[in-house]
């Protein structure tokens, strides 16, 4: 009896033969509008990728439960950037050329989104991304980019006019080898020096255990306030070994890279005091909370807030469009975030409206980009670390 | 500039000695297996998360975390090579040492799979480092610095003096002639896997006690650990010691002259120079 349970290979085969042959699945498949997601899930980024996957997972479910978008489902194809550029342009390789997705929502590090970038304009698929790199919407994209986060310019000039204002007089950079590494020395040491103050500056390389011989060199030139560059890993690391070496003076950290799981890591004592500071979702809108319900949290992080945002845009300019392609997206994306239209903070509303004129405004602010695809009329948040936590120190 | 010299230095002598202890696990199983593992940087991992689980979760002192680290990737060290590197290991040195590549990639992700993508810390007692003649230096580093020494004096005792250790030797040195002195090769590959993995593993954790870990760590240390082997002279335990105090103290050192955004750079430089003029390494690939 046990014997006739074992499957034979005859019924093996028999079974993946039926698999392939199953044509009901791939026929409801056929007409379903799809979108990929690509973001960190592994590496430095994937503390973040998983909860920006599902922000855009319960947009698109809204939707579909609503009767879908323009009579067809969405469906969502998620990968992996494993924060490495080469991995995620295999990825988006196969989101483009076997998926055949209208747009990519949600890539994190600049070396990402710089890689990934020319794979979509070269088969105009629309490129939604959270980076932060100047250079990326300076890429000949023929505006298949959109991005939702402040570019790196303007958050290191916000930072820096932050160090000015809270009394610093002299100021250091540190910070790993990124594609934005330069420009913010450049712009911090800019800022400084309309305040008389010198800047002394360090790059380093990411992804070491120990950074005690970076910190000693950067130490000496007896810095009271010091601006980090990197992200979670390197940070928590380097936080640690300026206390360690005594450092008593303000340290201001971007808040994706001082973030919960830096706090997790470390002792109260050594975050005591540090500033940190982020474009500021925009805490009170509709979409904040749909968000908020979505992942499930109180705090929604600035990337979840966008790439639901990303998601919403693509749907309700395919809905503007009558059309699912990424041009269509490309051509109809600031006819629906911005204007007179009726505000909105859903696609699901927001395609109540259409034909009507509509103007999204999303969980991580207004969402209206300029000519480059940069995005326009952000917040900034600083907090400042009391007892372990973040607090909230103003908002510009 | 030179005024900072002496602290690179003593920089570097302590990122040498923790450096060793995987190194000298790495080029042990290169010497009796014949193959360079690199599911060294997964183990590397599973030995500083084995003593996270231990330090924090069970309440223990980073002393007997480490033997935790040690005995944990010891044991996965066995049983992986075992399912996935001995089958492999008769079609040659260059298809095992490509499935090691891909193991490491499978442990590092049931890493992640338990312990998640966060950052995580050792529960330890955080100090302000110390000052000695404008020398800083923080007393966990000096910990961690004896139990290094200690480990690897462990090691050349073990190598030295018991049976197992003098097998092992006889079994890098030669195979057939230890086969036909009635050691058993297959016996001698598992206890090399697991001590090898198990220096990993405590290598590991050292690395990460004094930062914190996270599913990539291991993977940090790979060129490191690789560059301190092949510098010593690939299977030479003494070798891997000498190798590791090179290319730590070389990284450090190198900032003097180079961007710290090279660091990486010293390794690879070191592996092209000495293999150039000592092919063999500095001290040749006798195990012993």
């Amino acid at each position: 009896m046990i014997g006739t349970c074992r499957p034979t290979r005859r019924a093996a085969l028999a079974g993946l033969a039926a698999a392939l042959a199953a044509p009901s699945i791939v026929r409801a498949q056929e007409g379903a509008i799809r979108f990929g997601t690509l973001t960190p899930l592994t590496g430095t980024g994937g503390t973040y990728g998983p909860a920006m996957r599902d922000a855009v997972i319960g947009a698109v479910r809204a939707v579909n439960a609503n009767g879908g978008l323009l009579g067809r489902q969405i469906q969502i194809v998620s990968e992996d950037t494993q924060t490495s550029p080469e991995a995620a342009v295999r990825a988006a390789r196969k989101l483009i050329d076997v998926d055949g997705v209208a747009a990519i929502m949600g890539t994190w590090a600049s070396s990402v989104t710089t890689a990934v970038a020319p794979l979509c304009w070269e088969s105009k698929t629309m490129l939604f991304t959270v980076s932060g790199a100047d250079s990326i919407t300076q890429l000949p994209h023929q505006g298949f980019i959109a991005r939702t986060q402040p570019n790196s310019q303007l958050q290191i000039e916000v930072a820096s006019r932050f160090m000015v204002d809270q009394g610093g007089t002299s100021f250091a950079w540190i910070g790993p080898q990124t594609p934005f590494a330069q420009s913010s020395i450049d712009i911090l040491t800019a800022v400084a020096a309309e305040a008389g103050i010198e800047v002394e500056s360090l790059i380093y390389e990411a992804e070491k255990s120990t950074y005690r011989s970076e910190v000693d060199t950067i130490l000496r030139s007896d810095p009271d306030f010091i601006q980090l560059g990197g992200y979670a890993a390197d940070s928590t690391v380097l936080l640690r070994d300026l206390w360690q070496a005594g450092y008593e003076g303000m340290i201001i950290g971007p808040a994706y890279a001082v973030n919960d799981s830096v706090v997790e890591a470390l002792p109260a004592e050594v975050l005591e005091g540090v500033f940190t500071w982020e474009g500021a979702p925009a805490i009170d809108s509709e979409a904040y909370a749909n968000v908020q319900q979505i992942l499930g949290v109180e705090t929604v992080d600035p990337y979840s807030a966008q790439t639901y945002d990303h998601a919403n845009l693509a749907m309700l300019a395919i809905g503007k469009a009558g059309a699912s392609s990424g041009q269509a997206i490309h051509d109809h994306l600031r006819e629906i975030s911005q204007g007179s239209g009726q505000a909105t903070g859903s696609a699901v509303s927001g395609l109540g409206v259409l034909p009507g004129d509509v103007n999204y405004d999303g969980a991580s602010g207004p969402c209206d980009f300029d000519e480059i695809g940069d995005i326009t009329g952000t917040q900034f948040l600083f907090k400042r670390f009391e007892n372990g936590a973040p607090v909230e120190f103003e908002r510009v | 500039m030179l005024d900072i010299l002496p602290q690179l230095l003593v920089n570097g002598i302590i990122t040498g000695t923790l450096l060793a202890i995987p190194a000298i696990g790495f080029t042990a199983i290169f010497a009796v297996l014949r193959f360079p593992n690199f599911a060294v940087a997964s183990h590397a991992t599973i030995g500083a998360f084995a003593g996270y689980a231990a330090n924090v979760w069970l309440g223990l002192p980073a002393e007997l975390s480490l033997v935790a680290a040690f005995l944990v990737a010891g044991l996965v060290g066995v049983v992986s090579d075992e399912i996935a590197l001995r089958p492999l290991r008769p079609y040659g040195a260059l298809t095992t040492a490509i499935a090691s590549i891909a193991l490491t990639i499978v442990l590092e992700n049931v890493v992640r799979l338990i312990f998640g993508n966060g950052l995580r810390g050792y529960d330890l007692p955080l100090v302000r480092d110390w000052r000695v003649w404008d020398i800083r230096i923080g007393p966990q580093q000096i910990e961690n610095f004896a139990l290094a020494l200690i480990l690897m004096a462990v090691v050349f005792a073990a190598l030295r003096f018991s049976r197992i250790g003098k097998a092992m030797r006889a079994v890098a040195d030669n195979p057939a002639l230890a086969e036909l002195k009635g050691i058993d090769p297959v016996r001698i590959g598992r206890l090399t896997a697991f001590f090898g993995m198990g220096l990993v593993g405590a290598g590991g954790m050292l690395l990460g006690l004094g930062t914190s870990i996270d599913p990539l760590t291991g993977f940090r240390f790979i060129l490191p650990i690789f560059a301190a082997a092949v510098v010593g002279g690939l299977g030479s335990i003494p070798g891997a010691a000498l190798g590791a105090m090179v290319v730590g103290l070389g990284e450090e050192v190198a900032l003097l002259v180079l961007s710290p955004a090279y660091k990486s750079a010293v390794g690879f430089m070191a592996i092209v120079l000495v293999l150039t003029f000592r092919p063999r390494g500095l001290l040749g690939e006798r195990a012993y």
